[in-house]
């Protein structure tokens, strides 16, 4: 079975992705490359990298994108988001951030960034931005289990892939259970649910991607540009 | 002490004064309401005003959000398009009678209330439409209450009343940070805390298969909850259904006391208002 890329967090780096897309030239059996959102951002012009994902160049791979955070606050601005604007990036770096987000890519990609999705199931795998909760949901090692255990639950997948902590993590749940009693107007129900095996993967950001193996369950944590320390341990 | 919690009203007098009396008749003086003053029923400001004379403490249901925010639930408000299109005429209908006092106060009605560990929302601590029903996923449910910050939580909104209690939770997890598959990696487990969820129901508009009002008195001290059923003048309210030109099918459902064939039941769903 083919393998992914998954990638994320570029904000406009083009060089970036354009060390990844060396990278995977190299990689056997890698046919599907997921960009998990965050193309854009504010600290750089970002047309460069948005021609090339719509056009990507022969021999590379066609990438699948969704929206991130920066592209939500975006369209936000941009009124693609009913009456909701950049107000989490306004709150948090504000008016200038703002300002810059909106220098930052051409009103003519508006049309292409509208159209991204918020998430891809395969196979048994949600690939999200933040979690099945909303864009912004920020998932990393320390996270709760409990918390990571719903945001598996409402998509009812084994494993999900998230890119919001820009980290690279893996959390397996690998046991557990809890004990449920109901009591309503017809009586009196108890119930016994064990910790499903499941996974969340945090994928990284800019150079640093995932190539993941469904056929074996088997991922790799890469940085692009060191391709010849593919096992290499620990780039955090 | 002993305190009341009440949800789902829906525009019937005869059904709030019923449970008012009732609570009034065991001395308790606390009361909660979870929401959905209006909607469905024919008497939307006769119930927002009793509310409001009596001063109980009430945070914003589903309709009070969208009777004034206008209808812009997810699908997942309604179990079906049938219900869909009978809930848009009741919304219309009571976004013509209400009056603009009223309007305002549920406009400005809180999302939640908290007292202590007790946290008191209409649908779930995440939404006013989201459906914490008795049976969803107990780990998603835990979090409900955890994310939350509370021991015991309060919902309405499916108009079934029920207590769940969540206990002897623990998770273990394997975690590598920054390590491919196979790299070291660390274990841990989790005990999860005891948790409750207390749904209280529905005065106006009852589900649970008979035509009685609910809702639910709590302990704090003991912990125990009786879930109350009252019996009121279902007959009144059905004829001022129909008289003020509502769709009839409120009134029938009022006499069998559930939802016929439309039980919400996605728990799941992720709510993408
Ligand atoms: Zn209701
Ligand atoms: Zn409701």
């Amino acid at each position: 079975m083919a393998r992914w890329a998954l990638i994320s967090g570029l904000r406009g780096d083009l060089e970036a992705y354009e060390a990844i897309q060396e990278d995977l030239r190299h990689t056997r059996r890698v046919d599907t490359l997921f960009v998990l959102g965050d193309v854009i951002g504010p600290a750089r012009n970002c047309d460069a990298l948005l021609s090339r994902l719509q056009q990507p160049r022969r021999g590379e791979l066609r990438p699948q994108c969704l929206y991130g955070w920066w592209e939500d606050q975006l369209l936000a601005e941009r009124g693609y988001r009913g009456g909701r604007r950049a107000d989490a990036l306004r709150l948090s770096q504000g008016e200038t951030a703002v300002d810059a987000l909106l220098q930052a890519v051409d009103p003519g990609h508006m049309g292409w960034l509208a159209e991204l999705q918020f998430g891809f199931i395969e196979l048994d795998c949600a690939l999200l931005h933040g979690s099945s909760a909303t864009v912004e949901d920020s998932l990393g090692p320390d996270s709760s289990p409990l918390l990571l255990l719903d945001r598996l639950t409402r998509m009812e997948v084994n494993r999900l892939f998230t890119a919001r902590s820009g980290q690279q993590f893996s959390i397996e749940l690998t046991g557990g259970g809890i004990e449920s009693q109901v009591r309503d107007l017809e009586g009196q129900r108890h119930q016994q649910q064990s910790v499903p095996k499941r996974q969340v993967i945090g994928i990284g950001a800019g150079v640093h991607y995932t190539i993941y193996d469904p056929g074996t369950d088997r991922f790799d944590f890469l940085a692009a540009g060191s391709r010849s320390q593919e096992r290499a341990r620990g780039f955090a | 002490m002993a305190h009341a919690v009440i949800s789902c009203l829906h525009a019937n007098h005869a059904a709030l004064e019923a449970v008012l009396a009732d609570i009034d008749q065991q001395g308790i003086d606390t009361i909660t309401c979870l929401g959905d003053l209006v909607g469905y029923g024919p008497q939307p400001n006769e119930v927002v005003e009793l509310i409001r004379q009596r001063a109980i403490p009430t945070c914003q249901g589903c309709w009070d959000e969208d009777i004034i925010e206008g209808l812009n639930a997810c699908d997942c408000s309604y179990p079906s398009q049938l219900a869909e299109r009978r809930g848009h005429l009741a919304h219309q209908w009571t976004a013509d009678q209400l009056s603009e006092e009223n309007k305002d106060f549920l406009a400005n009605l809180p999302m939640s209330l908290r007292r202590d560990r007790l946290l008191f929302v209409h649908g779930s601590p995440n939404s006013q439409h989201e459906y914490l029903l008795p049976n969803m996923d107990a780990f998603a449910a835990l979090e409900r209450v955890e994310t939350a910050e509370a021991d015991t939580l309060f919902c309405g909104h499916t108009h079934h009343p029920y207590v769940r209690e969540l206990r002897d939770g623990s998770i273990r997890v394997r975690v590598q940070e920054g390590v491919a598959s196979g790299g070291p990696s660390e274990e841990r487990e989790i005990n999860l805390p005891v948790r409750r969820i207390i749904n209280a129901g529905s005065v106006g508009e009852p589900r649970h298969g008979n035509t009685n009002a609910t809702y639910v008195i709590h302990d704090e001290q003991t912990g125990t909850v009786e879930i109350r059923e009252v019996a009121y003048d279902v007959e009144r309210t059905c004829r001022a259904i129909v008289e003020s030109g509502l769709p009839a099918i409120f009134a029938w459902r009022l006499r069998h006391g559930f939802e016929y064939a439309e039980r919400a039941d996605d728990a799941s769903h992720v709510c993408e208002r």
